[in-house]
């Protein structure tokens, strides 16, 4: 799995389903994703979900150019023993999440995901600025990713993260840089700050 | 029968043993030092395409430019390639796996994942002799007339850039388009007594060409049996025991006693030990838990600063978080600390043991040592937040 083949994929299932026109506008205002509810301004676009991509099932990619040159993925509820993406592939040895990581644990578990996510040998990270941020009454925080890649412009990222009734609520924001990165990043920035676990419905 | 078959089955290996001795004695190299492609199309073609792989690899972001690092590998591949170095651009690539390809344009790629394997240097030196020797053998012109022979040879680059669209990388088109011209059987053993005759010529111990092979061997057995596939090198280079044996015998016939110990020389030492947690962090972030265990123990036994070896046996145990691997890594942590030279990162990441624990006063301890050690920490406002938090 890397970051050419997780692109590629949707674009040639998307082919060859005659279905070219699947990325719809995010409508502005609040949003609800699973139970993680995110406030977005206009101009992003979800991207279609296609299997195979390593997404998991309840997550949503949203871009404004390009999933490979800004990409905003905001992954809800991921339980205990889970992985922040999914792969076929049994030798992936894909990090799982821990109910009882501390920030410094999830900062290293976005790393190394971000690795698998670019496949193995193709990218190196370093994250910093690991700084507390409250995501509605959710203690979490927030920490900056660079991405060198092989024969691929850099990437800048910024990734909020909290922990609530034992899930993982991980959103982050990716983009090419220069440019893409700094141009959507206080959109995105202010996106993932907004981020909160939905109200629970009222019964009755 | 199996009794009648011994005296047929000694005189087979005692066969094969003097044919080998008698190739190592007799194999060279093939080009003059200061080879340039000869006008035949298909050489002109391979080296043309090597030559646009080679720009990406310039351009790539995991190229190490400079540095220690950078200077220990060039010194080890002129002193092995002798005349031919000039001939030779080496590349470091930052990449955990353990790979080294050689280009029939001379390009040598070395990956930051074979020194962090290495035992010694002349472990190191042994498989850039095994390069070199497909270099200046022609190996892979060789292979590709030997394809071409059975199918269009336009349609293996064809075959290979096609693999190597999936991959995404100058390293993985060179993969794949090396994958497509495999070196066969005949070609590894050529390369492997080559590879052992200049390496020894060069004055490093040619013991390390079978130790290395055993040493593979024994962590792929390992990785796979914990369900990891062979990556890299190996996928392209399968050690097995008949290759290793093999080396072993013919450095007995020709070599004297090794001089190879359980510590590994200094130059390797000093280079693992200045860039060792950019080493080890890339090897942790592939989340391979068993291969990095057997690698750390590995380093302790060759003399790696006991400080920064602990160091990341607090970092896998910590990460690994099975049942009782908190305490390792506590322990690891403390060792760390004791031996003088741990990051201050030892500090903070047993402070937050210490925190899930909720040994409040250790865990500030910790922090506030931390932020002592590393004032500029990036993470100073995470660690303030906490420590105001347990006062």
């Amino acid at each position: 799995m890397n970051i050419r083949r997780l692109l590629l994929v949707p674009a040639t299932a998307l082919t060859l389903s005659g279905c070219l026109a699947s990325y719809t506008l995010v409508a502005s205002g609040i949003n609800t994703v699973d139970d993680l509810t995110v406030v977005a301004d206009p101009g992003w676009n979800l991207a279609p979900k296609v299997a195979g991509s390593g997404d998991r099932r309840n997550s949503q990619t949203w871009t404004r150019d390009g999933e490979l040159l800004n990409s905003l993925v905001l992954i809800p509820a991921v339980p205990d023993g889970e992985s922040l993406i999914t792969s076929r592939d049994r030798s992936a040895a894909l990090p799982v999440f821990r109910a009882d990581m501390l920030p410094n644990e999830i900062e290293e578990l976005a790393e190394s995901t971000f690795v698998k996510l670019f496949g193995e040998g193709n990218a190196v990270f370093d994250t910093s600025n690991l700084r507390p941020h409250s995501f509605g009454e959710q203690r979490g925080f927030l920490f900056d990713v660079e991405a060198s890649v092989t024969e691929s412009p850099d990437y800048k990222g910024i990734v909020g993260a909290f922990i609530a009734n034992d899930k993982l609520y991980f959103m982050y924001y990716f983009a090419a840089d220069p440019y893409y990165y700094a141009k959507d990043l206080a959109a995105a920035e202010a996106i993932i700050k907004s981020a909160a676990l939905a109200a629970p419905e009222e019964s009755g | 029968m199996i009794r009648s078959s011994i005296p047929l089955l000694v005189a087979a290996l005692f066969a094969a043993t003097t044919v080998l001795g008698d190739e190592f004695a007799s194999i060279a190299h093939e080009i003059p030092p200061g080879y340039e492609p000869q006008p035949e199309r298909d050489e002109q073609g391979l080296w043309s395409e090597m030559e646009d792989l080679e720009l990406g690899i310039n351009k790539s972001a995991l190229l190490l430019r400079s540095g220690d690092l950078v200077d220990y590998v060039n010194t080890i591949v002129c002193r092995v390639a002798g005349p031919y170095c000039g001939d030779l651009r080496v590349y470091v690539i930052r990449n955990p796996h353990f790979n080294a390809s050689m280009a029939p344009n001379g390009m040598m790629q070395i990956w930051t994942g074979l020194i962090v394997r290495a035992g010694s240097t002349d472990e190191i030196a042994a498989v850039v002799g095994h390069e070199i020797a497909h270099y200046t053998r022609l190996h892979s012109l060789e292979r590709l007339r030997a394809v071409k022979n059975s199918m269009n040879a336009g349609l293996i680059f064809d075959i290979a850039l096609a693999a190597a669209t999936g991959v995404d990388t100058p390293v993985g088109q060179l993969t794949a388009m090396l994958g497509a011209l495999a070196f066969n059987r005949d070609q590894e053993t050529e390369a492997d007594l080559l590879g052992t005759k200049i390496m020894a010529a060069a004055d490093y111990d040619p013991h390390a060409s079978y130790v290395l092979w055993e040493r593979i061997l024994a962590e792929e057995q390992a990785a796979v049996a914990k369900g990891n596939r062979p990556a890299g090198f190996i996928s392209t280079h399968p050690p097995s025991e008949k290759r290793a044996a093999r080396l072993r015998q013919v450095v007995a016939d020709h070599y004297g006693p090794s001089s190879l110990g359980p510590e590994a020389d200094q130059a390797l030492l000093d280079v693992l030990n200045g860039n060792y947690l950019m080493l080890m962090e890339d090897q942790l972030d592939t989340n391979r838990y068993g291969r990095t265990l057997e690698i750390l123990e590995r380093h302790a036994k060759m003399g790696v600063d006991p400080g920064l070896v602990s160091f990341f046996y607090g970092e896998t145990y910590r990460q690994r978080g099975a049942d009782g691997d908190q305490e390792l890594a506590m322990a690891a942590y403390r060792e760390s600390i004791q031996g003088g030279t741990a990051p201050p990162e030892a500090y903070k990441n047993l402070g937050y043991l210490l925190l899930k624990r909720d040994d409040r006063a250790a865990a500030s301890e910790a922090f506030t040592k931390y932020l002592e050690l590393a004032p500029d920490a990036s993470d100073r406002a995470m660690i303030e937040f906490y420590l105001e938090d347990l006062s």
